[in-house]
């Protein structure tokens, strides 16, 4: 069993001073495997202090972030799952089912994580599952300013995933939860 | 061509994944006690002033200690030896480095082995005679040779490599009597300065020496004369495993070395090879006793100094023993100092604490290897026999405490025994007031050793008035700041008394007339920063007595790194709202603001003040102040204007302000307005153009948001003609990196979805702007071209669907769904504009040059034609061809290929049975 | 075509009761026939005068007859035939003869400046007149017997000692007379040859710094020239044990390791003898002392006292 978080567009320090407290005193160090990020950060504390939740992370660059050393597109395999991350800004038109499924086929991953609509989203098609974890700060996105905060953690165990979904709804952590299996079409 | 026709709403529906509630889940917290506050890290690559780099001695304090204590007695003899070698290491150079030496050394003639004249040079070194050897008379004064100290130091370096040469020629002999030359260096004490560094330079040799007679003996004991091993010495063997031919060649060394006629190199040479006593006797360290003893004979105090040192290094390659010699040792060198203090009386009282620095090194290491095996219990008889504590017998101390020896024993001891022993150590450093060493530095090392492991209250409590009694004596601020700053972090533990009123007094009183000295500004620092991270609250800071004073006659780059620490506090703890605080943090700004601007400091120095001003602007709330906020941000752009990443700052917050005035409901169009306005006009200052298209792009969202489509259409034009001025490289710096202006470009074609079209220009009109300035840049390649082609489809397609996939959030901003609903000719200008760009995408496919790139740029352009068009008699021939092209060029089992095959598959079956809604 | 000695020990040490092992080996290309392999072992001492700081005449120059210790022949083959290749042939002889006390007793090897003294191994294989007899010769040591060694470490027998200006029989430094000085000390008198020569000293006083204080271990060697005895005195070796102005009223040690090859036990035999003593010189600070840079050392100087003190030494079982 493999914890990995996912999130972003938390917007810290531009539109969000901090991550909701609530969250953070969820996120403690030694629970999370690897963290994957969807961008938009933006400052360099907040990676620190992502860090220091757990050093294995990885970050796809959004159009805000101060460290413009982070990739466009990023893959990694955790377990038998290959998983894309991309910020998503570049996707046309943003959240786009069809678009997501282009990129996930060109980067080959049976997951793949996206932001920046700042709205939970976990689909699946043909091509496998496309997750948004939404905006971990509830910051305001290009097409609204009523987001909620979420992000997601991934239960990765065999060919099984858990998602749980973490959402801020008028000050209280709503928790769900989405299951999935890799199926025979999506798998290697 | 045919745009495929999407139904977002149904799509979403159906390819969810259901949510299901649940309580339990792995960030479950269980029990209250886990649940932490995590903070932002607290350390952010702020100046730590206990890692400064200037060699005070306080540094020394707190790199030693990590290595220093570690428990050897339990580790292998090996790794105790590596440690210890490891050690002697780094001391070396220290001490190598410590003394600064003039470029040139007056050297007597009695070194003569390193002023050779060029017919002595060619003489091989085998036929230098003992007789050569063996002329002590030569009068030290009698010729007087300047050296530079780099041929001094090469000098050496070949007499080594000549030692190790005749060794390995089998030439035993001139190894030694060129070992013997060498050591006898040591005897010229006139080169005061340059002794530590000759120290070095001739233990390397003789250390060398020592190991190469080492193996030789052991080799003897371990073979025999055909090469056959006899017998493994194992490494804690006994005298009685070596054998009677080994012993012999032990026996003729000592005997070899034992015939060296002067003092000096004798001890060092037998030093040298002392360790191959253990061939001879199970307790070899006993002769330690006799040499310390024939050490008496060494009446030049900085040769004995150092020759006491050698010995003390020496016999830690020992195995564990009795190192009750040490402290004979340390008393010898103590007692030259206060002999050298009367025969000294003349001379000056630079030159004294010259001679002492020079002593120093030696001191602080006996001390360090006495202290490393001496535990709790034989503490207490350390310090006696070290004349520090009175005999129980003998109730008098017998001789008098140099306050040399006793800095570097509080420096040594492991902070617990200070600790626990802290009233008696006070009493100690009182007695001891001369000239060896500054008294305040000893009251301000207890205080470092107590901060480590502070004492009990009630201990506290006495030392607390007995250091206040002594600082209040002291008339100069550098003595007082720097005793109090050590002592400081015990105050601050206990939180007792007024002491910190006590302390910022004292400091106003010294500081606030007479201006701060240079030198004493890292004290300050020191203690402004410790009071800065001790509070929770900066207010409570700024509450102090006397702090805003000081800080005030503060300057430089300690006033910087304490205006640092202050907004790093201010801004760690939440939006910043009391107005007061505001005002004084706004000025840290910009004074920090200011010194960067005046002074010229590196960019790389200026990126942590400057993220600081950005994150004071960031934290500051004024609540629903908000128009008050925007005048701040004004004030702001006054003030910072100079730096980049603050503008940067400036637009996010007024965007940000402009979001959340939007959020109050009470939305005013003016201040809006305002906002936008300020952003507007705050972008075009940023020098990196991709920054301000991104900004632009920001600034049109919340003006979208906001419902002002005018200003948003203003907006959009300021980002696109960016694409114009863009500069790819910034003269030799790192170029612009390309991929992130296409994702920008991308993110604003989807940005366009929400903007209502303007009928005069045409629905095309911004994408036929943005594709032409893009293939006109130089620096445009064609696979950015190609992303960009594949951008204006996409963005095509979306356009020309009934239903939109997002709107604008605002009532006010009619999409295009709804303002060309059903508008014949607005569908027919996007796909006529989109035809022509897919003949151009699949030209652009086939010019490209590079195989690999041509095939993944075709499943790339296949992906986006399908995926934007239905699949007909025009479309087909082109997904076809251009799947052709990735067939040819990439790898059968390229998965791109595959996955991008067997969509193209099902397409052409699920479209040809659609009814096409848009037809030409 | 080679014939050489070997030993059974590498450091060629033997006492006079213990039998001298060891082999003959020869290396022909060819056999060879002999007329019998002979090993001779001699013990010699070996006089001579030298003109010099004893101040003999001329005539005493020469060498005075040397004294036979002992002259031991063994057949070790009787005549016949060496083979071709190496041939190693083994061999061990008593060097005391039982019940034989003729002459000299074993002296232990010894070669100083006068006095030789020489134990040597020779082989020879005579080949008869028309071939040239091969031989081979190797020096070996002796060293006391063992049962007269004394067990190590001997009582410590010390001679205590001043120095002061009253003790001087020579001149010295006005300043040096009139302000005075005072060191004191004792150092071990009867001493081993594997131990070393200890002892300790003080400086009480001194109106002078002091430059240094050294050590000489002085060797006296003696032969008796038909009346006469003619003394050599030579330096074998200088200690420092004090180098600059030492501090007042510290023990300072006195540690001196016998130089081996220089030193033998003392010898006081009829014909000869051979002696040791340690000088101790105090050399103080002065001008005038530059003008010398390179005397004797022997000489008494202006700004030296000394004291001089003789030794025995005797040979003691090794104690490693």
């Amino acid at each position: 069993m493999v914890l990995v978080l996912a999130l972003g567009d938390l917007h810290i320090p531009h539109r969000a001073p901090d991550l909701p407290a609530k969250f953070k005193s969820m996120l403690v160090p030694g629970k999370i495997q690897h963290i994957i990020c969807t961008g938009n950060l933006c400052i360099k504390e907040v990676h620190d202090y992502l860090k220091s939740l757990c050093p294995d992370m990885h970050i796809a660059r959004g159009e805000y972030d101060e460290d413009s050393r982070y990739p466009e597109t990023k893959t990694l395999t955790i377990g038998q799952f290959k998983l894309g991350l991309c910020h998503g800004h570049q996707v046309i038109p943003w959240g786009d089912l069809d678009s997501l499924a282009m990129l996930q086929r060109q980067l080959d991953v049976d997951i793949l994580v996206t932001g920046h609509t700042h709205q939970f989203k976990a689909y699946k098609h043909e091509g496998g599952v496309v997750i948004n974890p939404g905006s971990a700060t509830g910051a305001y996105s290009s097409i609204t300013y009523d987001a909620n905060p979420s992000f997601v953690l991934m239960d990765i165990d065999g060919l099984r995933v858990v998602v749980y979904v973490y959402e801020l709804i008028d000050g209280e952590v709503k928790v769900d939860k989405i299951d999935f299996k890799k199926t025979a079409t999506a798998s290697h | 061509m045919e745009f495929k026709t999407r139904d977002y709403d149904a799509e979403e529906a159906s390819h969810s994944l259901p949510r299901l509630q649940t309580d339990f889940h792995p960030l479950v917290v269980q029990s209250p006690l886990e649940q932490v506050d995590i903070p932002l890290p607290k350390k952010v690559d702020l100046y730590d002033p206990l890692r400064a780099s200037d060699a005070d001695f306080a540094v020394s304090v707190a790199e030693g200690k990590d290595v220093e204590y570690v428990s050897i007695r339990g580790s292998s003899n090996e790794t105790v030896l590596q440690l210890s070698a490891k050690e002697w290491a780094s001391f070396k150079r220290s001490l190598m480095q410590k003394f600064s030496v003039a470029k040139t050394i007056s050297i007597s003639s009695m070194s003569d082995v390193i002023v050779k004249s060029g017919k002595e040079h060619e003489k091989p070194p085998t036929r230098i005679h003992l007789e050569e050897l063996d002329d002590p008379q030569k009068d030290a004064e009698a010729g007087v040779k300047i050296i530079t100290r780099q041929e001094y130091v090469s000098r050496l370096h070949e007499l080594k490599d000549e030692i190790c040469r005749a060794w390995q020629a089998e030439d035993r002999v001139t190894a030694l009597k060129l070992s013997i030359k060498v050591a006898r260096l040591l005897m010229d004490t006139s080169v005061l300065q340059f002794y530590p560094t000759v120290f070095v330079l001739v233990t390397d040799v003789l250390d060398m020496l020592g190991d190469m007679v080492w193996e030789r003996i052991k080799r003897r004991a371990e073979y025999a004369d055909d090469g056959t091993m006899i017998c493994s010495l194992p490494d804690d063997f006994k005298a009685s495993d070596v054998s009677f031919d080994a012993k012999e060649t032990c026996n003729n060394w000592f005997c070899k070395i034992g015939s060296i006629r002067e003092l000096l190199p004798r001890i060092y040479l037998e030093l040298a090879i002392f360790c191959c006593w253990r061939f001879l006797h199970d307790r070899p360290w006993e002769n330690l006793k006799r040499l310390v003893m024939m050490m008496r004979g060494l009446a030049d105090p900085l040769a004995s100094a150092y020759c006491h040192l050698y010995l003390a290094r020496c016999s830690q390659k020992l195995p564990p023993h009795d190192i009750g010699y040490l402290i004979t040792c340390i008393n010898a060198v103590k007692v030259r100092i206060i002999l050298g203090r009367e025969s000294m009386n003349g001379n000056s009282s630079e030159d004294r604490k010259m001679s002492v620095s020079l002593f120093e090194p030696a001191i602080g290491w006996i001390i360090k290897c006495l202290l490393k095996d001496t535990d709790q219990m034989r503490l207490g008889d350390v310090l006696v026999k070290l004349g520090l504590r009175a005999n129980e017998t003998n109730s008098s101390v017998e001789s008098p405490c140099i306050s040399i020896v006793l800095h570097h024993l509080l420096k040594e001891l492991p902070s617990e025994v200070v600790s626990s022993n802290a009233l008696e150590f006070m009493q100690l450093i009182e007695c001891s007031k001369d000239y060896s060493f500054d008294q305040y530095l000893n009251y301000m090392l207890l205080g470092l050793k107590l901060c480590e492991r502070i004492p009990l209250m009630e201990a506290v409590d006495a030392i607390l008035v007995k250091i206040f009694q002594v600082v209040a004596q002291y008339d100069g601020l550098n003595e007082y700041l720097k005793v109090v700053d050590a002592y400081l972090d015990i105050i601050l533990h206990y939180k007792v008394g007024d002491y910190l009123t006590i302390i910022l007094d004292g400091i106003s009183d010294r500081a606030c007339n007479k201006g701060v000295a240079e030198s004493e500004l890292d004290s300050l620092q020191s203690i402004f920063i410790k009071l800065l991270s001790h509070f929770d609250n900066l207010n409570d800071v700024l509450a102090l007595n006397h702090f805003v004073e000081i800080l005030d006659v503060m300057y430089g780059s300690s006033r910087n790194i304490v205006n640092m620490h202050i907004l790093n506090k201010a801004t760690r703890s939440g939006y910043i709202r009391d107005p007061t605080t505001m005002q004084l943090l706004f000025q840290v700004s910009q004074a920090l603001h200011d010194g960067i601007y005046f002074s010229s400091i590196k960019d790389d120095d200026s990126q942590q003040p400057l993220h600081l001003i950005s994150r004071f602007v960031q934290m500051v709330d004024f609540g629903a102040e908000m128009e008050h906020h925007l005048t701040f941000l004004v004030e702001c752009r006054g003030a910072f204007g100079s730096t980049n990443e603050l503008k940067e700052t400036l637009v996010h917050s007024s965007n940000y302000l402009a979001v959340k005035a939007m959020k109050d409901a009470k939305k005013h169009d003016s201040f809006l307005k305002s906002c936008i306005a300020f952003s507007e006009v705050t972008i075009p200052s940023i020098s990196v153009t991709i920054r301000q298209m991104n900004l632009y792009l920001e600034a049109a969202e919340v003006a979208l948001l906001g419902g002002l489509v005018s200003h948003t259409d203003g907006l959009i034009d300021s980002a696109i003609s960016c694409l114009q001025s863009l500069e790819v490289t910034n003269g030799s710096r790192t170029p612009v990196d390309l991929d992130g202006i296409i994702s920008s470009v991308r993110k604003l074609c989807s940005l366009l979805i929400m903007i209502p079209g303007n009928p005069e220009c045409g629905a095309t009109y911004i994408p036929r702007n943005v594709l032409s300035i893009i293939s006109s840049q130089s620096w445009i390649t064609r696979r950015l071209k190609i992303r960009t082609f594949c951008a204006v489809i996409s963005l095509s397609t979306t356009l020309s669907q009934h239903k939109l996939p997002y709107h604008a959030n605002s009532r006010e901003i009619v999409g295009n769904d709804l303002l060309f609903f059903y508008e014949p000719s607005y569908y027919q200008e996007l796909l006529s504009f989109s035809s022509s760009v897919v003949q151009n995408l699949l030209d652009e496919v086939k010019q490209e040059p590079n195989q690999a790139a041509r095939g993944s740029l075709a499943l790339e352009a296949c992906n986006c034609i399908i995926s934007s068009f239905k699949a007909n008699q025009e479309i087909v021939p082109i997904c076809s061809k251009l799947i052709e092209i990735a067939n040819s060029c990439l790898h059968t089992n390229n998965r791109y290929l595959h996955s991008t095959v067997n969509y193209l598959e099902k397409y052409f079956i699920t479209s040809t049975t659609e009814v096409p809604a848009v037809t030409t | 075509m080679s014939i050489e000695l070997k030993l059974s020990r590498s450091n060629r040490i033997y006492r006079p009761s213990e039998p001298l092992e060891g082999k003959i080996i020869t290396n022909f290309p060819s056999s060879i026939n002999h007329q019998g392999i002979r090993l001779t072992a001699t013990g010699t001492v070996n006089l001579q005068v030298r003109g010099g700081a004893a101040g003999a005449i001329e005539s005493f120059y020469g060498v005075v007859k040397p004294i036979s210790i002992m002259n031991r022949k063994v057949e070790v083959r009787s005549s016949g035939k060496l083979g071709s290749g190496a041939t190693e042939i083994p061999f061990s002889m008593t060097l005391k003869q039982r019940g034989q006390d003729n002459s000299e007793p074993f002296y232990e090897t010894f070669h100083g400046a006068n006095i030789s003294i020489q134990y040597l191994i020779t082989v020879d294989i005579n080949r008869g007149y028309l071939h040239k007899s091969l031989s081979a010769t190797m020096e070996f040591i002796i060293e006391s017997e063992k049962c007269n060694l004394l067990e190590a470490p001997l009582s410590p027998e010390m001679v205590s000692f001043y120095i002061t200006q009253d003790t001087q029989k020579h001149p010295l430094l006005p300043e040096l007379r009139s302000g005075g000085f005072r060191v004191k000390g004792k150092i071990s008198t009867y001493c081993s040859l594997l131990d070393s020569i200890t002892g300790e000293l003080t400086v009480e006083a001194s109106s002078v710094p002091i430059r240094s204080i050294d050590i000489h271990l002085n060797r006296m060697e003696s032969v008796l020239v038909g009346e006469m005895v003619i003394t050599e005195t030579s330096i074998i070796q200088t200690t420092q044990i004090a180098d600059g102005d030492v501090c007042r009223n510290m023990t300072l040690p006195i540690y001196i390791i016998p130089p081996r090859l220089l030193t033998c036990p003392t010898v006081l035999a009829d014909p000869f003898s051979i002696e040791f003593e340690v000088s101790i010189v105090v050399t103080f600070w002065s001008e005038l002392s530059k003008l010398h840079p390179n005397s004797d050392p022997k000489i008494p100087r202006l700004w030296l006292a000394m004291e001089t003190i003789s030794l025995t030494f005797v040979r003691t079982e090794c104690d490693w």
